[in-house]
């Protein structure tokens, strides 16, 4: 996923000649710049209309469906959803009062940060040990990108033959600590999401990895040799320099994984279907459970609206942050920009 | 092996031939007039081939018996949406909702008749079974599994009930049965209620041998299936006339009880463990006891795909004196059987579709195929058949038995929707998130809940089906 | 000498840790093909078989070759029945149509932003909000939606609904490829007459080639694997290679492992080729700022 590094990579070279069309203005006439205008606005209204027209077409009588329903109390045993009775606000006030989404989203965003957490250390530790070219690097690399390639639902699945309580990885266990190893990682709720929450690292560590290896590789060489010159230790490199640096590709790519992971639904459905108890009953397992198995299609329409807006919350506070970091890398470079001239 | 494949490709030609010729064949001159009626009327009705959702590991039993059909009448089954019996009814609400037209016949589980038949998808057929003259001819009160506020709506193809099994060669033993005796201070025999059963449970059960003695699911999506057994056998019933939940009654506490003190002899891996887990500890051998459906039989007694063929002892469903008086119930869930789309032009040729599978004939084909063991017997003539007896032999018995004690889950409009609230309460408890005396009254208030929601007085009508689907006999005979 | 050691031993110890990472990478991926070769009774076997002492192709033959097991008393149905040939069709058809018109429409929008800004950073970011929502959210009224206008188990359907869900990743990656290509080749190509389509296609496309493989490469990932839409929007007809999987499953015989590793590992299989086959392009593309500086 070289996109995230490279869109950070680019803001760091906005200091560089910004390419847009207004800079190139002073070398050129005016009547051509005019005409260039006028092309470059066909240009743009032919793309996003394409653009609009499907998503008008698609996402919006979706999203109106959805608001209709999250008004209309319809019931799949009574009568057609079109005659659905209007209700007010009386749905979205059930779903506010249901503890048993308290709790999905208490779990979502548990489960979320985990894996989140864990996806980016172990990726990022893996790409620091491997950014510099080395032997087998190759090797390493594709090894390391597979599960990233394996379907979610087989993941699930296989995780389901190797983690029963006397299965292999617990034998594997046993016989490397050199005594019996009995986790119940199938069966315990104190600890069944933190087994989706394995699987789910395990799937997406690749996703760390790859952004992290490209961010480092694209780290500009002169600050960190002249801070080795004037005697730094690896250490104070890393810390002072390295990593502020590399925040905002850090920042994308938490914030990325963090979304993804709360959209998780093949992983703790295949396993778990909500349970042992409840444990597992995230967002999304919950939704369908609500959706799909209860059929309460105008509590789900409501549910999801709610849903949205959490997600709309903190992709807003990630856009916010993001753009904090822009700014903060921009100084960093202007500063150093001034120091190298 | 390969004389066995055409014996059995015999035994579909000589159906094919019933069905079509007018060949002088005493013997089966009375199985071919039930199926002569059917062809009659869908060949009336004639047409094009039909669309079905029904998933290919009951499919593949049945197929074999559409040729001949198709035959006789010019249709047959053309395509199928081949997905899992435990999707089908989300599925199938969803072509509810959109009254789509584009399936003809549903397989899924006949408990879901009164949500579907409420959606205003469900056909009723006993129109078309008074044209064929058809009738079902299902072993005890099974026939009334299919009828909801009067009307048929389904075709069974497949008499899940649970049966009790419990390890004959651990019992025989004569030195488990003295220290048994000496423990207890009775003879050991087989169990006649849950006590009993628990009982032996402990006795048998050996964790450091691997053998974890109870074989019963405690997961979230099944487990609650058991804790009908256990409330219907201590007399309990989940709604006063009124439709007010009464599962916080002694009985209902009972049941909680039975189902949580099972924990002591269960696998620690029992709250994740589903059937694709339990199975292969039942047919290895690594269990005592448990009440399971009927198909399990049929693999326990293949030598070829258990260790356990003739070691297991097959019976009655163990029942409880709770109530005063000694009752047993086993429960039927998920019953297979298909149910036609209202909205197809081809509702009334699926109908028959469906009827020519529940035939005497073609379902001991269906039922006797011990391969694919997905259908169990129902129809009253599979307990004398030869072929469903090869299947599941010294089991036969049991099933008979306890099909006459069949019981439903909760047969009414929301069944998945009352079943999931109970089902993760249950678990909840049985895990340690809930505590036990929590489990029936905050049961309670959901099921309130959806009372209201999908309305009390529906509900109501609807009690009267409800309780037509329980048996008469309290212990069978 | 002494840094020289120490040197070595840092050495070893990043093998040593790459090497720990790559078992724990490899184990689940060993045992699904492990499992495809495995006989029944070795599939949910205590203790565990790590490697079958009579290896079979069995699996294989069943799930992609038809092929009827015979019992004792009849011949074994189950799973032949199943259309893994058509699944693979299916994904195939609608992950890489999607993909390609996701990442088509997505390089010329990225060219678009990058060169003359047509979208402002914040529609950027509202951009991205498309891929944020959970699909659970969304499934049932465009379930609905689609079964008014047909579109429901059709091949139009899914990709449709992939190529927007998956849009906002191609233009974010593509675009941050071409913010780095330097602006002056451009110029000389328009100055000199070409046309700005002409520029995009024969100028700046191929110097992003390798980001856009990179790129479609993702997206391919996640539209072959997606597996709540797929499901939903699907009924007989277009049925994907994560659908048939979770289709793999006998409520009496319990979960065919076997069956699912030999599905599995041709769900699996083509990605990781493909992975492997561009493993260049995905090298260049992510060393792509190193490129500039």
């Amino acid at each position: 996923m070289p996109p995230f590094p490279g869109s950070a990579l680019s803001l760091l070279q906005n200091m560089n000649s910004s390419p847009t069309s207004n800079t190139n203005g002073s070398t050129k006439s005016r009547p051509r710049q005019l005409v260039q205008a006028r092309a470059v606005q066909r240009f743009k209204w032919s793309v996003l209309s394409v653009l609009i027209v499907v998503l008008v077409a698609v996402l919006f009588p979706v999203l109106m469906l959805q608001l209709y329903f999250s008004f209309h109390g319809y019931s799949v045993y009574g009568g057609s959803w079109w005659d659905a009775e209007f209700v007010g606000l009386e749905l979205f006030e059930e779903v506010v009062t249901d503890p048993r989404l308290g709790w999905a989203i208490i779990r979502s965003l548990l489960f979320a940060t985990g894996s989140t957490i864990g996806c980016f250390v172990i990726g990022f530790g893996l790409a620091l040990l491997m950014y510099r070219p080395f032997r087998g690097q190759a090797f390493y690399y594709i090894l390391f990108i597979l599960p990233m390639l394996t379907v979610p639902i087989v993941i699930a699945y296989t995780g389901e033959m190797l983690l029963y309580q006397k299965g292999p990885v617990n034998d594997l266990l046993s016989s490397i600590f050199g005594r019996q190893v009995n986790i119940l990682w199938l069966a315990n709720a104190d600890t069944a999401l933190l087994t989706v929450m394995v699987l789910e690292v395990w799937n997406w560590v690749p996703f760390s990895f790859i952004i992290m290896m490209a961010g480092l590789a694209a780290l500009p060489d002169e600050p960190i040799e002249a801070a080795k010159i004037l005697g730094a230790s690896k250490w104070r490199v890393f810390v002072e320099i390295q990593l502020p640096l590399l925040r905002p590709v850090i920042v994308l790519a938490l914030i990325l994984r963090f979304l993804e992971a709360i959209a998780e639904f093949p992983k703790a459905w295949s396993l778990f279907q909500g349970g042992p108890g409840s444990a597992t009953e995230t967002i999304p397992t919950y939704l369908y459970i609500v959706t799909w198995q209860y059929f309460e299609i105008s509590k789900g329409a409501a549910m999801s609206y709610v849903i949205l807006l959490i997600m709309v919350a903190i992709v807003l506070l990630a856009i916010q942050i993001l753009r904090r970091e822009k700014i903060g890398l921009d100084q960093i470079y202007d500063s150093r920009k001034e120091t190298t001239a | 092996m390969s004389n066995k494949i055409s014996r059995r490709s015999v035994v579909n030609g000589g159906l094919t031939m019933a069905a079509l010729s007018s060949l002088p064949m005493p013997r089966m001159a009375f199985a071919a007039s039930e199926e002569e009626g059917i062809i009659a009327a869908a060949k009336s009705a004639g047409g094009t081939d039909l669309k079905g959702m029904i998933w290919s590991n009951y499919y593949v039993a049945m197929k074999p018996t559409v040729p001949a059909f198709k035959q006789a009448t010019g249709y047959g089954v053309g395509s199928i949406q081949d997905i899992s019996v435990f999707s089908i009814p989300q599925r199938a609400m969803a072509e509810a909702i959109t009254r789509s037209p584009e399936f003809d016949f549903f397989h899924l589980d006949s408990n879901m008749i009164p949500s579907l038949a409420s959606a205003g998808l469900l056909e009723p057929l006993d129109k078309y079974m008074d044209k064929a003259g058809f009738k079902l001819n299902a072993v005890g009160n099974f026939g009334n599994f299919m009828k909801y506020k009067g009307n048929t709506y389904g075709i069974v193809t497949d008499g899940n009930v649970h049966v009790h099994m419990c390890r004959k060669d651990m019992m025989e033993n004569p030195e488990e049965q003295k220290g048994f005796e000496d423990k207890h201070g009775k003879k050991m025999a087989y169990p006649e209620t849950w006590e009993d059963d628990q009982r032996l449970m402990e006795w048998f059960h050996r964790p450091d041998k691997g053998i974890w003695s109870s074989g019963n699911l405690r997961n979230r999506p099944n487990g609650v299936t058991w804790w009908y057994m256990y409330f219907y056998s201590a007399g309990g019933f989940p709604f006063d006339d009124d439709m007010n939940p009464t599962l916080n009654t002694p009985a209902g506490n009972y049941a909680v009880e039975t189902y949580l003190n099972m924990k002591k002899v269960s696998h620690p891996e029992a709250p994740g463990w589903g059937t694709p887990q339990m199975i292969p500890r039942i047919a290895s051998g690594k269990i005592y006891s448990c009440q399971y459906w009927d198909g399990a039989i049929g693999l326990n007694e293949n030598p070829k795909k258990s260790k356990t063929a003739g070691k297991y002892t097959y019976g009655l469903i163990p029942g409880s004196d709770f109530s005063g008086k000694r009752m047993h119930r086993s429960i039927s869930s998920p019953v297979a059987a298909i149910l036609v789309n209202r909205y197809s032009k081809n509702k009334e040729r699926a109908a028959y579709m469906a009827m020519w599978w529940a035939t005497q004939k073609n379902s001991e084909t269906i039922v006797g195929d011990n391969v694919n063991t997905f259908h169990d017997p129902w129809h009253v003539a599979h307990f004398k058949s030869d072929k469903v007896y090869q299947t599941y032999k010294a089991g036969l018995p049991a099933i008979n038995s306890c099909l006459q004690v069949a019981s439903p889950p909760i047969y009414l409009t929301g069944l998945l929707e009352f079943q999931d609230q109970l089902a993760k309460n249950l678990s909840e408890a049985y895990v340690g998130q809930r505590k036990a005396k929590d489990v029936l009254p905050e049961t309670e208030k959901a099921w309130k809940k959806i009372v209201r929601k999908i309305g009390k007085k529906k509900l109501k009508a609807e009690l009267a089906s409800y309780k037509a689907l329980f048996p008469k006999v309290n212990v069978p005979g | 000498m002494n840094r020289n050691l120490k040197r070595k031993l840092a050495q070893y110890g990043k093998y040593f840790a790459l090497s720990i990472w790559a078992l724990i990478v490899a184990f689940p991926i060993y045992w699904i093909v492990a499992t495809s070769f495995k006989p029944d009774r070795d599939w949910f076997a205590w203790p565990p078989v790590y490697w079958s002492e009579e290896p079979t192709l069995n699996n294989y033959a069943v799930v992609w070759a038809d092929h009827k097991e015979e019992y004792e008393g009849g011949t074994q149905y189950s799973h032949s029945m199943q259309k893994p040939w058509k699944a693979l069709r299916n994904s195939l058809f609608i992950s890489v149509i999607s993909t390609f018109f996701a990442v088509g429409f997505g390089t010329i929008l990225a060219y678009g932003v990058s060169r003359y800004q047509i979208l402002s950073e914040g529609r950027m970011f509202q951009l991205l909000m498309l891929r944020m929502v959970p699909p659970i959210v969304i499934v049932a009224p465009l379930s609905l939606y689609y079964s008014t206008l047909h579109l429901l188990d059709t091949i139009t359907g899914l990709v449709i609904i992939y190529s927007i869900t998956t849009l906002p990743y191609s233009v974010w990656m593509i675009k941050s490829f071409i913010d780095e290509l330097p602006l002056e080749i451009e110029q000389a190509a328009m100055i000199l007459g070409a046309s700005r389509l002409r520029t995009l296609w024969e100028i700046v496309f191929p110097l992003v080639r390798s980001g856009i493989v990179a790129t479609f490469l993702f997206i391919l990932i996640l539209t072959w694997s997606e597996y709540l839409l797929a499901l939903i929007l699907s009924k007989t007809e277009v049925a994907t290679l994560p659908v048939e999987l979770s289709k793999y499953e006998g409520s009496v015989e319990g979960r065919v492992y076997g069956r699912q590793a030999a599905l599995a590992v041709g769900v699996t299989l083509p990605l990781i080729a493909i992975g492997i086959f561009i493993r260049k392009h995905l090298a260049r593309g992510f060393s792509f700022g190193m490129v500039k500086r």
